[in-house]
């Protein structure tokens, strides 16, 4: 992108007034436009690289909610068995890379996609290069002024399916900002530059090269308007501007990259023709990579096997039996119920917290002797909850480890295709050195368990530092998780033998979540135990 | 078990902030109350799941309580609570006489048929074991057999715990830890009176 320095918001205001019906952008779209480009100048939000699929989302100023959920990206190894799809958008400057790729998006519906644009990874610029950069010396159009190593490494990353760090480009002093925004699970990433196949080892990771070609003509008139009606230059800046670096940079390096390119698209994203053809082919490549993997026979496949080493249940004493009778008792009242499941989740991460790596230590006593101790000695320690039942884990948790992070992961059971969808995912910064205790109220199949693990694994938690918690687990569960992921510690208090057809573990405990939270309903909606509690 | 020194480690160490302390020690005293738990008689029975399974479990019988002695056994009585809501509890204070040095109890107060109850008998230091013996020969003369009691505590030493088995050997003793010197600041630490 040739955007010069300090105009902060231009950029994703200019892809909107070429409108997503193509380069005819229309005067109203700008009026419309210019109250809040004016003088407030809001920052340049293109940069973070988001993914713009907006019919999927809901969106608030800090959280995404998926209303459809990301189906399960790994097979029952636990592995990643296909690469996400990366489509290469390139093209000369204002040449309309933006419009195709949300036309692709919105044309391919599914979720998951991410876009990631080359903007965000313009280099570092130096204080010289700044003093040059403010008189407009500074070539932008350079394959020199990105960082190709990091835009290589992030994009492998990010195919692989881990979790990848974008800088956010901060457009007025040229530098990247603190805090680096980051991305996860896409299963089609859309990456888009004006350099974007300039080099040989970025090309080797595109899987669908595109070439938006649009007349050089009618890029010079769009950045006119765009820099004249939105940044408030005058023409000539614009003009020297263009025939100083633009039109030799498309010239020397962009325009000769169109013969990589898989298609080339004439006339940008007001050839509709082209972008349906692009997203058939796109279909076709998601259904090879669709996973289908049958829970039961991964089932009796483990029926003979005997348990895990990594499986430790808490010791059956007395309490923890009667416990167990109480909480799995279906005439047990929900008050009782929450009480009883509340002390053995109590037992059950102290118990987990005794398998957390040790080391002596000496501390110095009032009564004036050394006494030989011992203190945790990893990191630190966070906890992860599987929604909705696992939440109900995270008091226990608070109540023996002090200040602890607590991330979550909504993870629900499509009923049509009886597969885990990962909803939403909030996880504390930087998770990968720390212990992960991960909790859910019960595990059956453990496919959802299995997603869970396979997230922290793409944020780089190590998998002997992944930590299962659960009330409940049926041997399927335990067998499936312990052979996706042989190194996760599994932790619980009870292991019962068979899953129903429901994929319910007999005798069980019933649903943990609506018995809990009183989401069942009672067959006479009689509201007596409300009265009681209340 | 590591979990019990790392909490020992930090109700000892001299520089452990007030918090840092209550927390562990709320802990500890949350797993000795568990565990003297588990010495409570219990029947088999069978339970109905939701799912319509059968699931063979225990029930544990009433007729118990719990007796603190006052003034650092009441730091335990939170856990017991927190485990059993509805728990009588009786409560002792012995102090020390100030002319003999000797254990002497001040107050005691029980449920009217302690009798015929399981004692869980709360005191978290046992040094030299006085108060406690003292304790248990209150609760005897209120007719509770030696034997139904379980001395909750978090710290013993040898020779406390050896003194209260010699005076009653049917007594079951629940400790964290078995250690020469007793982190006697216990009390004045948790409840702020150092």
């Amino acid at each position: 992108m040739s955007s010069p320095p300090a105009f902060s918001s231009v950029r994703i205001s200019g892809c909107w007034a070429l409108g997503p019906d193509g380069g005819n952008s229309s005067a109203e779209s700008l009026d419309r436009l210019y109250p809040a480009v004016g003088s407030t100048k809001p920052p340049r939000k293109r940069t973070t690289s988001q993914c713009k699929s907006e019919p999927p989302l809901l969106r608030t100023s800090k959280r995404t909610i998926y209303t459809a959920g990301r189906p399960p990206w790994y097979n029952e190894h636990g592995t990643q068995s296909k690469e996400a799809f990366v489509i290469g958008l390139g093209g000369g400057s204002a040449s309309g890379k933006t419009t195709v790729a949300t036309m692709i998006i919105e044309a391919l519906d599914v979720p998951w996609v991410v876009l990631l644009s080359m903007d965000s990874f313009y280099k570092v610029l130096t204080k010289q290069q700044q003093e040059q950069a403010a008189s407009n010396d500074f070539n932008f159009d350079h394959p020199d002024a990105f960082d190709f190593d990091l835009i290589i490494a992030t994009l492998k990353k990010l195919k692989q399916g881990k979790s990848v760090k974008i800088p956010i480009y901060d457009f007025t002093t040229h530098s990247r900002k603190k805090e680096w925004k980051t991305l996860y699970g896409a299963n089609v990433i859309i990456f888009e530059g004006i350099m974007a196949f300039a080099d040989k080892e970025l090309l080797k990771l595109l899987d669908l090269k595109i070439f938006v070609d649009t007349d050089s003509d009618i890029r010079l008139v769009r950045r006119l308007r765009r820099d004249i009606s939105e940044r408030g230059r005058d023409i000539e800046g614009v003009i020297k501007q263009y025939n100083k670096f633009v039109k030799p940079a498309f010239d020397q390096y962009i325009q000769p990259t169109m013969r990589l390119a898989d298609i080339v698209v004439p006339r940008g994203s007001g050839n509709t023709v082209a972008i349906d053809l692009i997203v058939q082919h796109v279909h076709s490549q998601l259904e090879e990579r669709k996973l289908r993997w049958d829970m039961a026979a991964l089932a009796s496949a483990h029926q003979c096997h005997p348990l895990p080493q990594t499986l430790s249940v808490l010791k059956s004493t007395p309490q923890v039996r009667g416990m167990h009778t109480i909480i799995r008792n279906k005439e047990t009242s929900r008050d009782e119920f929450i009480f009883y499941s509340k002390r053995l989740m109590r037992l059950l991460i102290e118990h987990a917290l005794s398998l957390l790596p040790f080391q002596s230590c000496t501390v110095q006593t009032p009564q004036g002797q050394d006494y030989e101790g011992r203190t945790y000695s990893g990191k630190q320690i966070t906890g992860v909850s599987i929604l909705r039942a696992g939440e109900t884990m995270e008091p226990a948790l608070r109540a023996v480890c002090k200040d602890v992070r607590i991330g979550t992961i909504l993870i629900q059971t499509n009923c049509n295709t009886g597969e885990p969808e990962l909803h939403y995912l909030r996880l504390p910064k930087d998770i990968s050195e720390d212990h992960v205790i991960l909790m859910d109220c019960t595990v059956s199949t453990g496919a959802a368990a299995m997603m869970a693990v396979r997230v922290l694994l793409d944020h780089d938690v190590p998998e002997d530092k992944i930590f299962l918690l659960s009330l409940l687990m049926a041997e399927m569960g335990v067998h499936s998780v312990a052979y996706a992921f042989p190194r996760v510690k599994i932790i619980t208090t009870a292991v019962d033998k068979k899953v129903n057809d429901l994929f319910r573990i007999i005798p069980g405990i019933g649903n943990f979540g609506d018995r809990y939270f009183g989401t069942d309903a009672p067959p006479d909606w009689s509201d007596d135990e409300d009265a009681l509690s209340t | 078990m590591s979990l019990l020194k790392i909490g020992t480690s930090m109700l000892r160490k001299t520089k452990s902030s007030r918090g840092d302390f209550v927390f562990s020690a709320d802990r500890l005293i949350r797993l000795v109350v568990e565990e003297g738990l588990n010495q409570l008689p219990y029947t088999e029975c069978t339970v109905t799941t939701p799912t319509g399974h059968k699931y063979e479990g225990v029930r544990f019988e009433k007729g118990n309580c719990g007796v603190s002695i006052m003034r650092s056994g009441e730091a335990m009585e939170q856990g017991l609570r927190d485990c059993c809501r509805s728990i009588r509890i009786g409560k002792i204070l012995i102090q020390s006489d100030e002319e003999t040095q000797r254990a002497k109890v001040y107050y005691a107060k029980f449920p009217p048929d302690i009798y015929r109850r399981k004692v869980l008998l709360m005191y978290p230091i046992l040094s030299t074991g006085n108060t406690v013996i003292e304790a248990v020969k209150v609760l005897v003369e209120h007719g509770v057999q030696p034997s139904v009691i379980i001395l909750l505590s978090l710290f013993s030493t040898p020779h406390g715990a050896k003194s209260i088995i010699q005076e009653f050997p049917e007594i079951t003793i629940l400790t964290t830890e078995v250690h020469p010197v007793a982190p006697t600041h216990f009390g004045q630490k948790y409840f702020g009176t150092d």
